[in-house]
């Protein structure tokens, strides 16, 4: 009898030759060394019933993609230059109200409208990145346990899926620097997908969108940042709004806390009802020395919240999974 | 990190209602995720006397008692005595104690608040009425506890509310940690009341116990033990104090109203030496560790010999909880003599744990480098509350005091005598430097405009030394604010504790110059809305993919970046090209009976291929993918489908496009997906290759369940946006006379290609003053023929005058002579 090795190599070969390749497994010399797993010494039974096995799954693959060659092979190649296809005429578009925008799209273009027309220039946020823009440009030092927050992810290179947009923040900052010291004014916004470590459920998602906000002068003050992002939900919900703080902790602000608004009347508010909307403070003075920005001459504020969390409230939205599940169920609900 | 109101009370004196207390630490102080009323589960729940007790007839544990609430139930029946009569099974139960009954119609306050509340009755047991029950801690929602019923230690009335005598009409305040990871002192209840006392304006007082850094450690019994520590690298440890007692009690518990104290913030009571420790860490932040004294000696080779040094190669070390962990020279470690004993901050070697035989014990009060210990929390995933304080950098000021409030408790709750000095070893020490700030400098950064005096007592508030120089104040932070650095961090305090919401909201000054949205910004807008009125739903999708999406396309997984600590092998790597992840939602879709439509996403994808950009990041690559599929076959094949989406789209954009089929070898993973006889490279007018349009492989078809009819196309977003933004108006004044409509009919060879003759007629076309415009009309092969006859149509237009026949025939005729010779055609 032939050991299994000289029936894969003959195997595979006819497998490889032939036009009916799933009619090798029929084949005598596969079902002579089924028969023999019986026969075998105890001891050495499984080892031989694995190696029987891992040659029938060896043919399987080869099997497969040999079918695939052969049905790749019956494609007849057609005119790429031509308009229609033979013997057709010119193919619709698909019915247009069939067409749909994605809600988190929609609902980013108008926060990026407003904050451009407030003055913010914005740029889109990286969806890869260095620990050195996503932590210690952001004044995170190494080991440090403010980084637990934030659940990254890494690649085998070490470099990070960004947790938040700020790991635009050194960039924007050096971009802006000259502006600056020509007696402007940094204004920016980035805005993008972020990405967290963390299981999925109704109200958690390992990805989605955020905003950041960056402002810088010479007397940039923290009245001014809560007037600023006041001034952009009022716009938002058009509506004015009261808005509260608390203190909260991220390395790259002092002092820094959270924001929340009144939830809105638009939304099915009740005066006393909160919502957080993001995290802001005063820009610290590291992460402006780090991008080259005097923290003796200037000051600025910065803030970054979620953009899903806007959808959500704004349409009702039950779980924040349907945005990227790709559902048309979910989808064709939202007309552009 | 739970925060008791009552344990916050010994502290500062709080009249607040509870939810105005809430409201004001969450905005001052930290946000508080939950706030629970302790208080309610308890609402029933007496101390009794147990009058009588005897042996229940027909039981061989059960006891009938009769007990004494002072007559304070209602609901219940008595005997003549007004005694109440309750059956129980605990082997601890005797006449004469005070035990905590839980009435008929009361809740068991371990079931209290759960889907199944427990309540109790006047049930018939074994013939006798017993009237609910007496309960147990853990009846009582407060540990495990094997002995029986709990007895109560305090000397209380009968018919006393338990939640009273033991402090327990509590609220606890529910607080993240990672919200006060810059707040070591908070982490304390000492700590935290005096944040609490500044902002409710309370006057707050540091225990007298906790002030002195060099404090009294109460009298020593003999001097019969030795003890010496080494701190090897002296950046491991900032302060090591150790101290040995003798004849503590194993056995005995502490008071249980510590319990209950301990218990209520997550902590597990264990014994009283255990119980010191972790209630005074709870009260300042301090952890505390206690060894076996003599376990110590004899794994220490016969002295209690304590050094502090980093991990060793291949050394290991079996930790309280019994698991067997490898030590890394990162770890910090507490041996004795050359024996680990100890992963220092961390959790304590199984070899010197405390058991009912110790005697003796040592008592560690130290302090680590934070960025050490953290390392060895991650790696052994370690996340006790004594690591989780150690994390957020303990001062090494605060080791004497709490060790000697240990010895002191030690003593009064176990039994235990000092028997050695407090030995002490010292390594690298920071201390707070006094940092100068001028009130405009703060009122300048906040906005505001506090005067002198208010700035001064705030900061006098919560412990800062306060030196003022007309508007230069120069402050010294006290050493448990070991987060008080810089001038900003001053600034903070200030608006903080005088509240946030307290600042009047303003717009910064900026001038009138416009902000353009950004030129990309507006293309790819005009993108998306081209091919949503084309019919196309836009999808967002996730940028990682499991490897076995790409390998379905044959996308090559060593060219993508691989996520290596994902919690789900659905988000292996980073996706090199957008076509796979659409592929893959398309056949859930037609399962949900979406028969015929289109989606695509606009997004950023990063083959590793494409190399890195100057700031040695990955680049990334925008791209733009559509699908479009339909269940049913439609006539002619799927490919046009998506060239007619694509051409819409283009025309929307003002660029026409070429599309050349794919010849000879191309690997790049964008175009894997595509078949290749049936794709073909999508060029710009400038020769740019910008993408791929085609119909999907057979295999990959097969893989993804895709409908016969499907089809789609994937291009580079920038390289699309520079041939729009090159693209300048062309706009034609319209001609004011009558044109002209001819039609040819071409055949040619059934291989020809349709742009051979297109290009052949433009070249005529191109060549005219005329106005032309060129329109396919047909494309017809008879069944079983070589050939096929290709019909187009040409307006032809003048601008100046009315275009004669003999323009027209002429123009035709050039046409068809260029394309004769140049594409081997017959014009029929």
């Amino acid at each position: 009898m032939q050991s299994i090795d000289d029936v894969r190599r003959i195997l595979l070969a006819q497998v490889a030759d032939s036009q009916e390749p799933r009619e090798v497994l029929k084949a005598k010399e596969l079902k002579d060394l089924y028969g023999k797993i019986s026969n075998i010494d105890p001891s050495e039974r499984a080892a031989f019933g694995k190696n029987v096995n891992d040659l029938k799954n060896d043919l399987e693959s080869a099997i497969r993609s040999r079918e695939s060659i052969l049905q790749d092979a019956t494609v007849t190649s057609l005119d790429v230059t031509a308009p229609w296809d033979i013997n057709s005429s010119e193919p619709e578009l698909l019915p247009t109200e069939f067409g749909t925008k994605h809600p988190l799209t929609t609902e980013l273009d108008v926060v990026i409208d407003i904050f451009t027309r407030m003055g913010f220039e914005a740029i889109e946020s990286r969806q890869i990145d260095d620990d050195f823009h996503m932590f210690s440009a952001l004044n995170f030092p190494e080991n440090h346990p403010a980084r637990d927050g934030y659940d990254t992810f890494r690649t085998e290179e070490n470099f990070i899926p960004p947790a938040h947009t700020s790991t635009m923040q050194n960039r924007v900052l050096k971009d802006g620097k000259a502006k600056l010291e020509a007696g402007g004014q940094i204004a920016a916004i980035s805005y993008g997908r972020v990405f967290r470590n963390e299981d999925v459920d109704a109200t958690h998602e390992h990805t989605f969108y955020q905003c950041e906000g960056i402002f810088v002068s010479e007397s940039a003050t923290l009245s001014d940042m809560i007037g600023t992002l006041r001034a952009f939900f009022e716009s938002y919900y058009g509506q004015s709004l009261k808005v509260k703080t608390q203190p909260a902790y991220f390395p790259f602000v002092e002092p820094g806390m959270e924001f929340a608004i009144e939830k809105p009347a638009s939304l099915g508010g009740k005066p006393g009802e909160w919502l957080e909307m993001l995290g802001c403070g005063m820009i610290h003075p590291n992460v402006l020395k780090t991008a080259g920005i005097d923290p003796s001459k200037y000051q600025g504020f910065a803030w970054g919240g979620g953009v899903d969390r806007l959808v959500m409230l704004k349409y009702g939205i039950e779980d924040l999974r349907h945005f990227e599940s790709g559902k048309l169920s979910f989808l064709r609900k939202f007309k552009s | 990190m739970i925060i008791s109101v009552n344990w916050l009370k010994k502290f500062v004196d709080i009249d607040l209602p509870i939810d105005e207390l809430a409201q004001l630490i969450g905005a001052r102080i930290v946000e508080i995720e939950e706030v629970v009323d302790l208080g309610a589960k308890y609402k029933d729940t007496l101390i009794v006397r147990v009058v009588e007790c005897a042996p229940l007839e027909g039981s061989d544990h059960l006891h009938l008692t009769k007990i004494d609430d002072s007559g304070n139930r209602q609901d219940v029946e008595r005997d003549a005595n007004g005694l109440i009569q309750v059956v129980c099974g605990a082997p601890n139960i005797h006449a004469g104690m005070l035990a905590v009954w839980l009435p008929p119609n009361s809740v068991v306050p371990d079931s209290y608040g759960t889907t199944s509340p427990f309540t109790l009755t006047a049930k018939p047991l074994r013939g006798v009425t017993s009237n609910g029950m007496l309960a147990s801690a853990k009846e009582l929602a407060l540990f495990e506890d094997h002995t029986g019923i709990l007895e109560v230690d305090k000397n209380a009335e009968a018919g006393s509310l338990f939640a009273t005598v033991y402090e327990l009409d509590d609220y606890l305040l529910d607080i993240e940690n990672k919200s006060l990871t810059h707040r070591p002192d908070t982490f304390g209840i000492i700590g935290f009341a005096r944040e609490v006392a500044a902002v409710l304006g309370k006057p707050f007082v540091t225990p007298e116990w906790l002030v002195g850094l060099d404090p009294m450690y109460g009298d020593k019994a003999d001097d019969v033990a030795s003890l010496s520590v080494t701190i090897e690298n002296l950046e491991l440890c900032a302060r090591y104090q150790a101290v040995v007692l003798s004849d503590a009690e194993p056995l005995r518990q502490s008071p249980l109203e510590i319990q209950t104290y301990l218990s209520r913030v997550g902590v597990r009571p264990i014994n009283a030496i255990v119980d010191v420790t972790n209630y005074l860490m709870m009260l300042t932040g301090q952890p505390l560790h206690a060894f076996d004294y003599d376990k110590l000696v004899k794994v220490g080779g016969g002295k209690a010999d304590i050094h502090v040094r980093s991990g060793r190669q291949n050394e290991k070390l079996e930790l309280l909880d019994g698991r067997l962990i490898e030590l890394s020279e990162s770890d910090v470690v507490i041996a004795a003599g050359e024996t680990a004993v100890g992963l220092a901050g961390a959790m304590g070697g199984l070899n010197t744990v405390i058991d009912e035989n110790t005697k003796n014990i040592i008592v560690e009060s130290a302090t680590f480098d934070l960025y050490k210990l953290r390392s060895t929390q991650m790696r052994h995933g370690i996340f006790s509350e004594a690591i989780t304080r150690f994390t957020k950098g303990q001062p090494a000021e605060l080791t004497a005091p709490v060790l000697a409030e240990a010895v002191k408790l030690m003593g009064e709750w176990s039994g235990a005598n000092r028997v050695s000095e407090v030995i002490e070893a010292v390594g690298v020490q920071t201390s707070n430097k006094p940092i100068t700030v001028t009130v405009s400098r703060i009122n300048h950064v906040l906005g505001t405009s506090f005067t002198q005096d208010q700035i001064v007592n705030t900061l006098r508030s919560v412990e800062f030394a306060v030196v003022e120089d007309s508007d230069k104040l120069t402050v010294g932070a006290p050493y448990w604010r070991a987060d008080i650095h810089i001038i900003e961090d001053i600034i903070e305090e200030i608006g903080r504790l005088t509240g946030f919401d307290s600042i009047t909201p303003t717009l910064p000054t900026r001038d009138f110059t416009a902000v353009s949205p950004s030129e990309f910004d507006i293309f790819r807008t005009k993108l998306r809305n081209s091919l949503v009125r084309a019919g196309a739903s836009e999808v967002l999708t996730y940028s990682f993919v499991h490897g076995d999406i790409m390998r379905k396309v044959g996308q090559n997984v060593d060219n993508a970046y691989r996520i290596t600590n994902s919690i789900s092998p659905d988000l292996q790597y980073y996706r090199q090209s957008l076509t796979p992840s659409l592929l893959n939602i398309v056949f859930p879709n037609v399962k949900q009976g979406y028969g015929q439509f289109a989606i695509f996403e606009i997004n950023k994808v990063h083959p590793k291929s494409t190399g890195l950009t100057d700031e040695n990041v990955p680049v990334e690559i925008g791209s733009i993918a559509l699908s479009v599929v339909n269940t049913k076959e439609l006539a002619g094949a799927a490919f046009y489908k998506a060239k007619r989406i694509l051409s819409y789209m283009t025309t929307q954009l003002g660029i026409s496009l070429r599309f050349e089929s794919v010849s000879g070898e191309d690997s790049s993973e964008v175009l894997a997906p595509f078949e290749p006889k049936r794709r073909a490279y999508v060029v710009t007018e400038d020769n740019v290759k910008i993408g791929v349009i085609g119909e999907y492989k057979k295999s990959v078809a097969v893989n993804f369940k895709l409908p016969v009819y499907a089809a789609g196309f994937e291009l580079e977003t920038s390289k699309l946006f520079n041939a729009v933004s090159q693209k300048k108006p062309s706009y034609q004044p319209l001609s004011r006379y009558p044109g002209t409509e001819r039609d040819i009919c071409f055949k040619v060879a059934a291989e020809t290609e349709y742009i051979k003759i297109e290009a052949a007629v433009n070249s005529v076309l191109d060549q005219t003053e005329l106005e032309t415009n060129l329109q396919p009309v047909d494309i017809y092969q008879a069944d079983g023929t070589q050939t096929k006859n290709i019909t187009l149509r040409i307006s032809i237009t003048a601008n100046d005058h009315t275009l004669t026949a003999q323009e027209a025939n002429q123009l035709v005729e050039q046409v068809s002579r260029s394309v004769t010779a140049t594409a081997g055609a017959t014009v029929i």
